[in-house]
This record gives structure tokens, C-alpha cells and sequence, in this order.
């Protein structure tokens, strides 16, 4: 696994990417939120089948009693095979791709909250590093698992290939719509952010500001007074209330910085976002054309083995006609031969 | 008005046997249950879970022609993927094993698929066995293939064996047919050969009771069932009736228990079936149709919701010397999603047509407003001014890429549909269609024709021989009085000399002379019936969609034979038609001869199934029979879909004999 250094401000030794499989426990104490994740949905839908494993078992059961009195009974094959690396490494990113949606989900839920006082921006930073981690890791990892596929391209028959590949082409999709789902995320969030700054700005900002403005009215008006250098009373007793506001401004002004900071970072986020994107374009590309049904291929196979068909029988055609020019050739050679033998020998 | 129960969904623990959940609504409709079937057995028999959390498993599926006939209308490869299927696989086809992978089989229990599993048992090709069948496997079959596991080790490898009740194709949310392969087992012909055995009889009436069973299994419901008195339909609807009765009888394993609980308190909201037999109306089979889906069936090759268009290599002229291009198929589904199809695929075609003329120009419209777009944007990068506009212009180009995939998508289906009603539309202007249907429809309601009939069969411009039959036949089966036989020998030397085959004639005679025999009330002759609705038409020449030449018809509302007998059964209307159609309750203890009805409520819901074959004037017929009446369900089944080109065949292959 891939270590990373956490972003957060927090830097304790649990600050350790661990990889997507080690976040999630780390994540649940992040945030008391239901998880969505095990909650069993209603069934809707009817049962119309009939399960007969238990009558097939019973029957596989007496069948054996009866056939134990002719044969001995044959040592139990291992039936847990050894799965092979590809099948061990598709199951892995399967379950940490799951992981990841999970941690997205929880991100999502805290992005879409509009309060303006419980925002829970530090909370929101780390998960969307972790899951910006997460989507990079995955990614890397798919690659890995192409190109495993690839290299045992030679020995696997043809169906394997197939199989595995589709299990790339799936996994590639389903981290192409994950991280879909994680750029619209960090849009609300973006967006949130920007009604946030405007509500406050409606509220505090706006008086402030005017505040601002009166405090540097007085300012000039102190310095014309010291100028006039009159009296010095009014300047006194104007600074601390300058002062004042002039603290307020630079709190403000921290707290825009801050913002912008955490602005920037989402918009880089979303251009890296970018990148992983143009990676996957071609590959969910593939996905795209397979809106056929099942019953497509079927058509078409008839429809080659009618023209290799066809192609078969022309070959055999021009095949026996060849073998008839050369029964002719040899006819008339053999015709010459017994002349010259009969007649010149 | 539909009863929506109230259960809880507290997670029960989940036992051995399957447990049935009432269904939350009654309004879903049968391809959403048959696809939410599907899905569960494709999640290996665990109702799926609605969350994209589940880890993804990866399994291959196995099926042979009917299974692949039952999934195809109603999954794509695409949500197959999307539900961890990687590879679909014919079950007779070369397949490589694959090791680690659990491999979904769903396929009919015949002896050669039975075979071929065991031999996949025996060949080890997967790491573990979900076997579905579609309809319910026998006890000896099963213990083949215990066997078969035993000899190869691996029992515990099969892990599932489920009878899945799913033998029919859905086609529309209320359409579904029987079978696809080997529909000529079942087929008008089979049924009504003149040599039949009873053996054979008896295997027919199986086959269709045995999907009708699966049929009301997936559906959740114990049906009603009426049937007339003395032909096949009245076969099936005994053996339907003992195979239900047997089911529910035996309560342990019922596959009805679940909700018949719930439904018994309201025996009135259980649905009527409604067993009609072709031979009460030769006519609708034959008749040339007007309306967009029937008309796609009718001259094109549609076939389990797919067109096949063969792409004319007569339209652009080929170089003198080049090899004649491979005829190019083009393959069009008409999918539920497709929201177009769903709307129009009932109007009659002129309609349709412009319907497609006019999404054209709102799809013009957007490519137009997307252009527009484009070319401000291109402004804007010189313009220094309108800076303070391109925040606004940006997010209206982002929507616009975002509405991108949409319009594509929107652009695909209607090149398809142009395409499709191009197609339509040649074959209506070549074959003069619209002059058959006009005429047939005045044959049909009894009105004055206005031009003979040997005038437009020995027409040599009109119509294929096909069309020249089926117009004749249409005469022949509605006419009072059988035409004499002069000028029968007139009408026939007419047909011979437009090429047309004479056997459907022989048989339609038979047929004639056997009904009126019987006098089945639902004949056309009979006077009593009414006239079969009043038909308008309205000359419009100056049609958007390159529709000149021709009429430009608009349907009137009026009932089928089979619409009629089911508004009847389903009010309890009394009708000397109907009447004497027998009655089968399945839940009622003793089976009761009679023919009168128990409960005297009106129906809610009704399933049309139409023994010997249907079509899809008749769906659409139904459909707008239901549309008119406020909260009524209809569905329409047929033992197998022809077009009247199919049926003309059986009718002549009949005739032979």
C-alpha cells in the first residue's frame, strides 16, 4: 500500500494514508452520520421462484448412499482453489472502490449542508484529500491490474480475456462515475461556499465595510486634525474605536484568506479531477458501445459462418478444378511417356 | 383503487426457502417484475440491494436461445455489465473454463441442456454452479445432474438450483408472448392441422399452460379464467385451471401463498384472464393496419422489439464493374426508454410522421442554440467589454456540454426513427396500403365500397399477390352470404392471374363452412354484432414528411372481436356473445361447471391471451380500450406474434392438406 502524509492541520501519527482500505474505520469517528451504506432497502419485488438446492443436495445425497455400496468414495476434491493474482487484485480495488463510495457519500452529505455556523470545513478538507488519494491510488492500481492482465495475454484462453478485461473496463467506469460523483460534490461545495461568503457579506460584511469606510473617514479627518494639529482630544478619543475596527477587518480578512485558500485547493483538486479523466475517456469510451443487447453477437457469428461458408466452398472449387488440371497434366504426360517408351524405346 | 399493501419491511432472517414479499404496489407492471426476476437471480438469487456500496462479484452467464429470447427485450449488455456480468455465453457454444470465476446458467430443462451442464460439471470449467431454470425442472432431471456432480466432485460447486417461472418474453409493460424458439410447435398451424394427434394436442396444450403458469407466478396472481365452450382455448383454460388448483392445494409449497392472503379478502381486485381462440376472428390477422407499431410488424422484419432494415442497394446506383455490395443490415431497437417510440408507437402513421418532422426541428433548434453559443463565445474572446458576460456565458456552455450526451442521444433515436418510418413509408407508397386499409376497414364495418373488388385485385400497380390475398380473404371471412360460384371462379382466375397462392382460400372455405356449423355468436356474419365503427378519412395532401400520394387516414376508435368479448366479460355484461363462456375459479374448492360468473363485481384488471396466435392491431386495440376506461388494466398475451405474411403461410400450408 501507499503511504501519504495527511493534508490536515491536525499532523498526529493518525495522520497516515494508509490506503483506502484502512480510512474507512478512521472515517466513522469523523462524522456520527447514519451510514447509508447497510441500511437494507425494501424489497419490492416478488418472489417467483422456487429454491431446490435443498432437493437437489438430498439427491445428490441418496445417490451417494446408493453408490457408496459399489465404489469407495473418492477423496473430496480442494474446492476453494487457488485464485489467481488477477482475480485476488480485481476483488481488492472492487472492495476498496466501495470503500471509496462510501467515504464519498459522507462527503456528500457534509457538503450539502448550508449552515452557516456548523460548517465543518476541516472535516471536508481531510475527507477530500483522502478521497482525492483514494481516486489517485485506485487508478494506479487499475493500471497495475491492466497490465497484469496483459502479461498473461499469451497463456489464458480466449474467454478468460475477455472476462478480465471486462472486469477492467468495469472497474475503469465505475472510478470514472465515482469520480464524476466527486467533482459534482466539490461543486455544491464550491458553490455553498460562495452563497456562504455572499449571506455573510449580506450581514456583517456590508455594515463593516461602511464601518470601514466611517473609520477611515475619521483617520483622515484625525490626520487632517493633526495636520491642524488642533485638538487632540477628538483624535483620542476616536483610536481605540479605529483600532477596533481595524482589528475586525484584519479577522475578516484572515477568514477570506482562509476561504480563498480552501477555494483554490478545491479548484486544483478538480483540475487534477481533470487529468484522471482524459485518462479514463478512452477507456469508458468502450464502455459506451455496448448499449447492444445480448442477442446481437448471435446474428452476426451466423451471419460470418455463412460467409466463411460460402468462402470454404469457393476455395473447395477452385481447389478441384486445380486437382482436375493436374490429373489432365499428368494424364498427358503419362500419354507421351508410353508413346516415347512404346514407340522410340 | 389498487390495493397497496401495508406490510412491514422489518428485515426478517432469512430462511432456507425463498420468501415471498408483497409486492408494495400492484401497479407495476409485468416487464418490471419480470426484469426485477431477472436481477435477482443475475445478483445470485439475493434480492439485490439498492446501493452502489455492494462490493462488485464478477460472473459469467450462461443461457441457451430461450433464455437469451427472455433477457434480450428486457436487459442490455450494458446493465448486465453494470450488474457484475462479464461474459454472457450461449450454453452450446465453445466455452473456455475459466477458473475463478461463479458462473449464473439460465436455461430450460431439456435433456440436451441438462447434458451440456454436466458436462460442464464434469469439464470443471468454473469455480461454482448457479443453475436457473426457466420453468420448473423434473425430479429426474435433477438427479442427473446430481449424479453428474457427484462423478465430477462437485457438489459443493452447484451452489443454487432455482426454478425461476419465467418461461415468456415480455415485449411491452402489457404485452408478452410465449415463445420464440420452436413457435411453430404451437403455432395456428399446429393447433389446427386437420391430422393432428391427440398426443400432440396434448404436449401443445402443456407447453402453453406451463408458460401461462410461469406467467401468473411472476405475476403474483391467481386468475379468473373464462374461456368459450369447444376449441382450444377451452383446453387450456381446464389444464390452467388443474395446474393452478394443483399449486394451491398443496400450501406448503404454493408459489401463491404470499399474496394470496392479502388478496383473498378482496376476491374482486384478482385479475380475469380471458382466453380467446384466432379462430373467432380470422379477420384482425390479416387485416392491413394503420397504426406505427403494427405497420412496423406488418412490413418490416420486427422481431423481439428489433427492426432489421435491409438497406436498399438499389438507392444509390453501384459502378458498373464493382461486385454487388453485401446487402447492409442496419438493426434498430425500440426500447420503453425511448420515449418517441412509447408515445407514437399507437398513432396511426401519418401522425407518427409528422411527430418525427417536428422532433426533427426541435432537434435542429438546440444543435442551432448550441452553434449560437459556440460563436458568441468565439466573439467574446476579442471583445474586451463583454468580460463581464462570460462568467454567465461560461455556465451556459457548461450546461450545454452537460446536454451534449442528451442531444446525442436524442439525435440517434430520431435518425432511427427516420429511418424506420422511411422505411414504412417506401413500402406504403409502393404496395398502395392505404387504398387496402381504407378498403378493408369499409369491408369490415359493411359500409358501401365504392370501387369492386376485381378492380383492385387484378390492379397490377397494387399491392404484392400477398396483399391481393389478404384483401380477398378478408371479403370472403366478413360476407354474409359466401359470394356464388361463378363469380367465386371470377375472383379466383383474378387472383391466379396476380400470382397469388389459392391453398388459404381452401382452408378459409372449411373454416367458413364449420363455423356457421357451429354458429359461433362471435362470427363476423352475424347480424347482430355491430358494425365494426365508423372509420373517417381525411385527405391531407400537404404533408410535411414527403407524404404525397398518399391518404393521409385517420383511425376512429373503434372494438376488435377480442376487445369486444373482454369489455363484456369484464363489466358482467350480459351478451348472448358471451354468455355461455365457461367460468373457472382456481380457488374455489369443487370446480364448478357452470358458466356463471360467482362474483358479479366488474374487473380491474384482465389478461387477453389469445390461443393460436396474436398480433399487434389487437394489442394496440386493447390499449386503447383500456386508456378509455378510467383505472382498468389490460393485458394482452398470445401463444406466438405473426405478421399477416406468417399467417397467410400457415393458412396456406393448412389449405394444402
Amino acid at each position: 500500500m501507499i503511504t501519504h502524509r495527511r493534508h490536515g492541520p491536525n499532523t498526529s501519527e493518525q495522520g497516515v494514508y494508509l490506503g483506502a482500505s484502512h480510512t474507512k474505520l478512521q472515517l466513522i469517528h469523523l462524522q456520527d452520520t447514519p451510514t447509508l451504506a447497510t441500511a437494507p432497502l425494501p424489497n419490492t419485488s416478488t418472489m417467483s421462484c422456487r429454491d431446490r438446492t435443498q432437493e437437489f443436495l438430498s439427491a445428490c445425497k441418496s445417490l451417494q448412499g446408493r453408490q457408496n455400496g459399489i465404489q469407495t468414495n473418492k477423496p473430496a476434491l480442494n474446492v476453494i482453489k487457488q485464485r489467481s493474482d488477477f482475480t485476488l487484485m480485481a476483488k481488492r480495488i472492487g472492495k476498496d472502490l466501495s470503500n471509496t463510495f462510501a467515504k464519498l457519500e459522507k462527503l456528500t452529505i457534509l457538503a450539502k449542508r448550508k449552515s452557516l455556523f456548523d460548517d465543518k470545513a476541516v472535516e471536508i478538507e481531510e475527507l477530500t484529500y483522502i478521497i482525492k488519494q483514494d481516486i489517485n491510488s485506485l487508478n494506479k492500481q487499475i493500471a497495475q491490474l491492466q497490465q497484469l492482465g496483459l502479461s498473461r495475454t499469451g497463456q489464458e484462453g480466449k474467454h478468460v480475456q475477455t472476462h478480465s478485461n471486462s472486469i477492467v473496463v468495469s472497474l475503469q467506469s465505475k472510478l470514472a462515475s465515482m469520480s464524476n460523483d466527486f467533482k459534482s460534490v466539490l461543486e455544491v461545495r464550491t458553490e455553498n461556499l460562495k452563497q456562504q461568503r455572499s449571506r455573510r457579506e449580506q450581514f456583517s460584511q456590508a455594515p463593516l465595510s461602511a464601518s470601514a469606510v466611517h473609520a477611515a473617514s475619521f483617520k483622515s479627518s484625525v490626520l487632517m486634525q493633526d495636520e491642524s494639529r488642533r485638538s487632540n482630544e477628538v483624535s483620542i478619543d476616536m483610536d481605540p474605536r479605529a483600532s477596533q475596527q481595524l482589528q475586525l477587518i484584519d479577522e475578516q480578512e484572515s477568514y477570506i484568506q482562509s476561504r480563498a485558500d480552501t477555494m483554490q485547493n478545491i479548484e486544483s483538486t478538480i483540475v487534477e479531477l481533470g487529468s484522471i479523466f482524459q485518462q479514463l475517456a478512452h477507456m469508458v469510451k468502450e464502455q459506451e458501445e455496448m448499449v447492444q443487447r445480448i442477442d446481437a453477437n448471435v446474428e452476426d457469428s451466423q451471419l460470418n459462418v455463412e460467409a466463411a461458408h460460402a468462402e470454404i466452398l469457393k476455395y473447395f472449387q477452385s481447389v478441384s478444378s486445380n486437382r482436375w488440371l493436374l490429373i489432365k497434366i499428368f494424364f498427358i504426360l503419362m500419354v507421351f511417356f508410353i508413346v516415347f517408351v512404346v514407340f522410340f524405346a | 383503487m389498487l390495493d397497496v399493501k401495508v406490510h412491514s419491511e422489518l428485515r426478517v432472517p432469512r430462511h432456507r426457502r425463498c420468501h415471498r414479499h408483497l409486492p408494495a404496489k400492484m401497479a407495476t407492471s409485468i416487464r418490471e417484475k419480470q426484469t426485477a426476476a431477472l436481477r435477482r437471480m443475475l445478483n445470485f438469487n439475493v434480492p439485490p440491494l439498492k446501493n452502489t456500496v455492494t462490493e462488485p462479484v464478477w460472473k459469467v452467464l450462461i443461457y441457451d436461445r430461450f433464455g437469451q429470447d427472455i433477457i434480450s427485450p428486457l436487459l442490455a449488455v450494458k446493465e448486465l455489465r453494470d450488474m457484475g456480468i462479464t461474459l454472457h455465453l450461449l450454453l452450446h457454444s465453445d466455452r473456455d473454463s475459466i477458473p475463478d470465476v461463479p458462473a449464473i446458467y439460465f436455461v430450460m430443462p431439456t435433456e440436451e441442456n441438462i447434458d451440456r451442464i454436466c458436462q460442464d460439471l464434469r469439464n470443471q470449467l468454473y469455480e461454482s454452479y448457479y443453475l436457473n431454470f426457466i420453468s420448473a425442472i423434473s425430479r429426474s432431471k435433477l438427479e442427473d445432474i446430481a449424479s453428474a456432480a457427484l462423478g465430477a466432485n462437485a457438489v459443493t460447486q452447484v451452489t443454487k438450483v432455482f426454478d425461476q417461472y419465467l418461461n415468456f418474453i415480455t415485449l411491452e409493460d402489457d404485452m408478452f408472448v410465449l415463445c420464440n424458439q420452436n413457435k411453430e410447435l404451437i403455432s395456428y398451424h399446429a393447433i389446427n392441422k386437420p391430422d393432428i394427434m391427440d398426443t400432440d394436442m396434448e404436449a401443445i396444450m402443456d407447453t402453453i399452460v406451463d408458460s401461462l403458469f410461469c406467467f401468473f407466478v411472476t405475476l403474483g396472481a391467481v386468475p379468473i379464467i373464462r374461456c368459450p365452450r369447444g376449441n382450444a382455448a377451452e383446453m387450456v383454460a381446464v389444464k390452467l385451471d388443474k395446474k393452478l388448483r394443483e399449486n394451491l392445494r398443496d400450501a406448503r409449497n404454493s408459489l401463491f401463498t404470499g399474496d394470496t392472503m392479502g388478496a383473498g379478502q378482496f376476491s374482486f381486485q384478482r385479475p380475469l384472464i380471458v382466453l380467446a381462440d384466432r379462430n373467432l376472428d380470422l379477420a384482425t390477422p390479416l387485416h392491413h393496419s394503420w397504426t406505427y407499431q403494427a405497420l412496423i410488424h406488418d412490413v418490416l422484419d420486427f422481431h423481439l422489439n428489433r427492426v432489421t432494415l435491409e438497406e436498399g442497394a438499389g438507392s444509390e446506383a453501384l459502378p458498373a464493374g464493382a461486385r454487388p455490395k453485401k446487402k447492409n443490415k442496419r438493426i434498430y431497437d425500440l426500447t420503453a426508454a425511448d420515449k418517441f417510440w412509447q408515445k407514437h408507437k399507437g398513432s396511426p402513421f401519418p401522425e407518427v410522421a409528422e411527430s418525427v418532422q417536428q422532433e426533427l426541428d426541435t432537434y435542429r433548434a438546440q444543435e442551432d442554440e448550441v452553434k449560437r453559443l459556440k460563436s458568441i463565445m468565439g466573439l467574446e474572446g476579442e471583445d474586451e467589454g463583454a468580460i463581464s458576460m462570460l462568467s454567465d456565458n461560461t455556465a451556459k456552455l457548461t450546461s450545454a456540454v452537460s446536454s451534449l450526451p442528451e442531444l446525442l442521444e436524442k439525435k440517434r433515436l430520431i435518425d432511427l426513427h427516420t429511418n424506420v418510418a422511411t422505411a414504412v413509408l417506401d413500402h406504403i407508397k409502393t404496395r398502395k396500403l392505404d387504398l387496402y386499409f381504407e378498403y378493408e376497414e369499409k369491408l369490415m364495418s359493411k359500409s358501401t365500397l365504392d370501387k369492386s373488388l376485381l378492380d383492385i385485385i387484378s390492379d397490377p400497380d397494387a399491392g404484392t399477390p400477398e396483399d391481393k390475398i389478404r384483401l380477398f380473404l378478408i371479403f370472403y371471412i366478413t360476407s354474409q352470404q359466401p359470394p356464388s360460384e361463378a363469380d367465386l371462379d371470377q375472383y379466383k382466375k383474378a387472383l391466379m392471374d396476380a400470382g397469388c397462392d389459392l391453398s388459404p382460400l381452401s382452408y378459409i372455405k372449411q373454416w367458413k363452412a364449420f363455423t356457421k356449423m357451429a354458429a359461433t355468436p362471435a362470427n363476423y356474419g352475424n347480424s347482430g354484432v355491430k358494425p365494426m365503427g365508423l372509420f373517417s378519412m381525411v385527405m391531407n395532401t400537404g404533408s410535411q414528411f414527403v407524404m404525397e400520394g398518399v391518404k393521409n387516414l385517420v383511425l376512429k376508435q373503434h372494438n376488435l372481436p377480442v376487445t369486444r368479448i373482454l369489455d363484456n366479460l369484464m363489466d358482467m355484461k350480459s351478451n348472448p356473445e358471451t354468455d355461455d363462456y365457461r367460468y373457472f375459479d382456481p380457488k374455489m374448492l369443487r370446480g364448478s361447471e357452470s358458466s356463471i360468473p360467482r362474483n358479479k363485481n366488474p374487473f380491474q384488471e384482465a389478461i387477453v391471451f389469445v390461443v393460436g396466435g396474436g398480433n399487434y392491431i389487437e394489442y394496440q386495440n386493447l390499449v386503447d380500450y383500456a386508456k378509455a376506461k378510467q383505472g382498468k388494466r389490460v393485458l394482452y398475451g398470445c401463444s406466438e406474434l405473426f405478421n399477416a405474411a406468417q399467417f397467410v403461410k400457415q393458412l396456406s400450408q393448412l389449405g394444402q392438406k
